[in-house]
């Protein structure tokens, strides 16, 4: 003991006498160098944890977990085949974990996958299961697979991030009638690429995250009837001339996809390239056939030119958020022009004069996003000479709401009025912009409109009771202005009207909140006197379905919630990547929700980014 | 006096270690000496509810070779980049 004591004293006088190798020895110092030696490592363990983890964690309360786990009891224990059915169905409408469609059972362990274990497909074994969804159970393992793999019927796979090991890709091999396989972020290298041959009529593969690099992606020409990929994340930069329809190359770095001219393939329509970096963005795309690439989204990419435009003719969809656009690309961009009815150009440099370019060349453009960029209230008058406009969102942007006539004199023009023109528009977001109460007055003729998006601090109960004349709207963003109890209790709320958000609104009493929800009981206010219960119900009922209402009404109402779901918004990244906006919207199916699939269509900005 | 402790784990594991090893964490260091009669100090027992088993044992490890570092064995200290970020959260709190 004596002797210990001693050496304590040795350390602490070492301490300060001698900083340095004190901090040598200092763990974190120590998890600090571990890391940066292995960076690759602790990237991938970032990538795997990040999105599942922490949502399933948060999503789900000890009450779901419960839930699940006596549902499951209930079906090992049922041996009829239709008790299980049955049983099944229960599921599906509680908690929308396993959905029955016809005689197929998809099933979908998409949250409480973590709970699940080998012994649930001892059950599983005699059904007639045609689609397995088992993404993220990451604790099923080779056995489980093996088990499974014994349902000879099956035709669908997704075991994305479980915790089945690489070598048991040659037992998935014996089912070679299978259509689909999702196998995303399964540390999946070459050579176990090489035992999936034998699935020749795989028509869907989904292998991102893996550490495919060139050498497996010319071996993917062996599946003839392959015509979704999905290799986002990995080290793939070279792609085969492959008969794909749909490619999704996020995160790669891309030198080239070899494209030959072959009449009987079916060409690439839709490219997904978030946040890839091409090597020459010209060469790439030159090698694809002109006009078949209906949807292309090249956010986030290191695209910096765009003379391969020429090229993409018949192109419907088009993101470029993020990307290193301005004004002098513009006009590249605009030869992209007439078919195209969705584009994004939220957080780029360009100013109005880039809609000038564009005004004139994209006359069936339904869905614009201008959010986060430079442009100004002179782009409204463009704007509104884009007929079909359905969309636009102006969000933090420069616009004032009034320009001045001319130079010299100082009267003012409402510029929103400019607005008029768009007969079709039925969403505006004007959030973080300057606009004050006078601006606002043209847009009590907008009378189609019905979602509305405002958020200001110059906004005060004049504008609430100017725009009581927009009848149609259905959700009314009015968050962080000044308006007071009698102008709330006083407003004449349009009839179809199902949200009103009032969030940071900070002027408003928790009564005369209370009486206006008592009022009017079918809106749902949203307000930080009230208790936000819409979140939390839905998250204790489950799963992916309040998964897509929460993203929507984040991605509509930016950063509020914080405090409640911190950086819940960022644990979305990789799920961007994983899924499409639509593949989201048919993970969700309750039906209490009001948002259906053509409100979310309406929602501005982030949620179409995907 | 005991020379060992036990450390308690978020999952209950329990770690019997010296106690001087032990006290390469100020706070435990801390918690041990601290006047008071505290219980950690006491019955020689500091439970974490936030450190998780692997953790905690691989702060153990480190507890370890701390010592063997701090007399003059310069070894390397293994550690898997998977566990870096919960061992710093861990090692912050102990302050070791």
């Amino acid at each position: 003991m004596a002797n210990c004591t001693k050496r304590d004293d040795g350390g602490s006088g070492r301490d300060t006498g001698c900083g340095r190798k004190a901090d040598v020895r200092r763990c974190g110092r120590r998890c600090f160098a571990a890391a940066r030696k292995a960076r690759a490592r602790v990237a991938r363990w970032r990538r795997d944890r990040s999105s599942l983890d922490q949502l399933v964690s948060r999503a789900i309360g000890s009450r779901h977990r419960e839930l699940a786990t006596k549902r499951l009891s209930l079906i090992s224990s049922s041996t009829d085949s239709e008790d299980y059915r049955d049983a099944l169905s229960v599921r599906g409408s509680m908690s929308s974990i396993c959905i029955c469609k016809r005689t197929l059972f998809l099933i979908q362990f998409f949250f409480y996958g973590s709970t699940l274990t080998v012994l649930f497909f001892n059950v599983l074994g005699h059904s007639r299961l045609k689609e397995l969804d088992m993404s993220r159970c990451s604790k099923i393992t080779d056995a489980g697979i093996k088990q499974l793999l014994s349902i000879k019927s099956l035709r669908k796979l997704e075991v994305f991030q479980t915790g089945q090991q690489d070598n048991d890709v040659a037992k998935v091999s014996h089912i070679k009638k299978m259509g689909l396989l999702d196998k995303g972020l399964i540390r999946r290298s070459d050579s176990a690429l090489n035992s999936l041959y034998v699935l020749t009529k795989l028509e869907y593969l989904d292998i991102w995250g893996s550490e495919i690099s060139n050498i497996g992606a010319t071996a993917l020409e062996k599946f003839p009837m392959l015509n979704y990929l999905n290799i986002a994340w990995t080290k793939v930069t070279r792609l085969p001339n492959l008969p794909i329809t749909s490619l999704n190359i996020s995160k790669c770095g891309i030198h080239s996809i070899v494209y030959r001219d072959d009449k009987s393939i079916a060409p690439l329509s839709k490219l997904v390239a978030t946040g890839a970096t091409f090597f020459d963005a010209d060469e790439v795309f030159s090698c694809l056939q002109p006009g078949c690439l209906k949807f292309l989204d090249i956010s986030r990419s290191n695209v910096n030119s765009f003379n391969f435009a020429v090229n993409l003719q018949g192109l419907e969809h088009l993101d470029l958020s993020y990307c290193q656009l301005t004004d002098g690309l513009m006009e590249q961009v605009a030869t992209i022009g007439e078919n195209l009815s969705y584009l994004d150009l939220s957080n780029t440099k360009i100013t109005s004069h880039s809609l000038s370019i564009l005004t004139g060349c994209v006359q069936n453009l339904e869905n614009l996003s201008l959010s986060h960029s430079l442009v100004d209230d002179a782009s409204l008058a463009y704007i509104s000479m884009m007929p079909c406009l359905r969309v636009v969102d102006l969000s933090c942007t420069r616009i004032r709401g009034f320009v001045y006539s001319n130079r010299e004199n100082s009267e003012k023009m409402l510029s929103l009025s400019e607005l008029q023109n768009l007969t079709h528009l039925v969403s505006l977001n004007l959030e973080d912009t300057k606009v004050i109460d006078e601006a606002l007055q043209p847009l009590s003729l907008l009378t189609e409109l019905e979602y509305l998006y405002l958020k200001s601090d110059f906004l005060t109960d004049i504008s609430l009771h100017a725009l009581s004349s927009l009848q149609k709207l259905r959700f009314f963003g009015f968050r962080g202005c000044v308006i007071t109890d009698y102008g709330l209790l006083s407003y004449r709320t349009p009839p179809l009207l199902s949200v009103f958000d009032l969030r940071g609104s900070w002027l408003l009493s928790a009564d005369a909140i209370s009486s206006f929800r008592r009022k009017h009981e079918q809106i749902e206010v949203r307000h930080e006197h009230v208790n936000s219960l819409f979140v939390d119900e839905n998250v204790s009922y489950g799963l992916p379905a309040p998964l897509t209402t929460t993203k929507a009404t984040l991605s509509r109402l930016g950063t509020e919630k914080s405090s409640k779901r911190p950086s819940f918004t960022s644990s979305f990244a990789d799920e961007r990547i994983k899924y499409s906006a639509e593949e989201l919207l048919e993970l969700k199916s309750s039906p209490g929700s009001r948002c259906t699939r053509e409100d979310l269509d309406l929602v501005p900005g982030m949620l179409r980014n995907q | 006096m005991k020379d060992t402790v036990k450390l308690i784990s978020a999952e209950g594991f329990e770690f019997v270690i010296d106690k001087k090893a032990a006290m390469v964490a100020n706070t435990i260091r801390n918690m041990l000496t601290s006047p008071g009669g505290f219980s950690e100090a006491q019955h020689g027992e500091v439970t974490f509810p936030e450190i998780s088993t692997p953790i905690l044992e691989k702060i153990c490890q480190y507890f370890y070779w701390s010592l063997q570092f701090a007399s003059g064995k310069e070894t390397e200290f293994h550690i898997d980049p998977e566990i870096t970020l919960e061992l710093m959260l861990a090692a912050n709190y102990l302050d070791a």
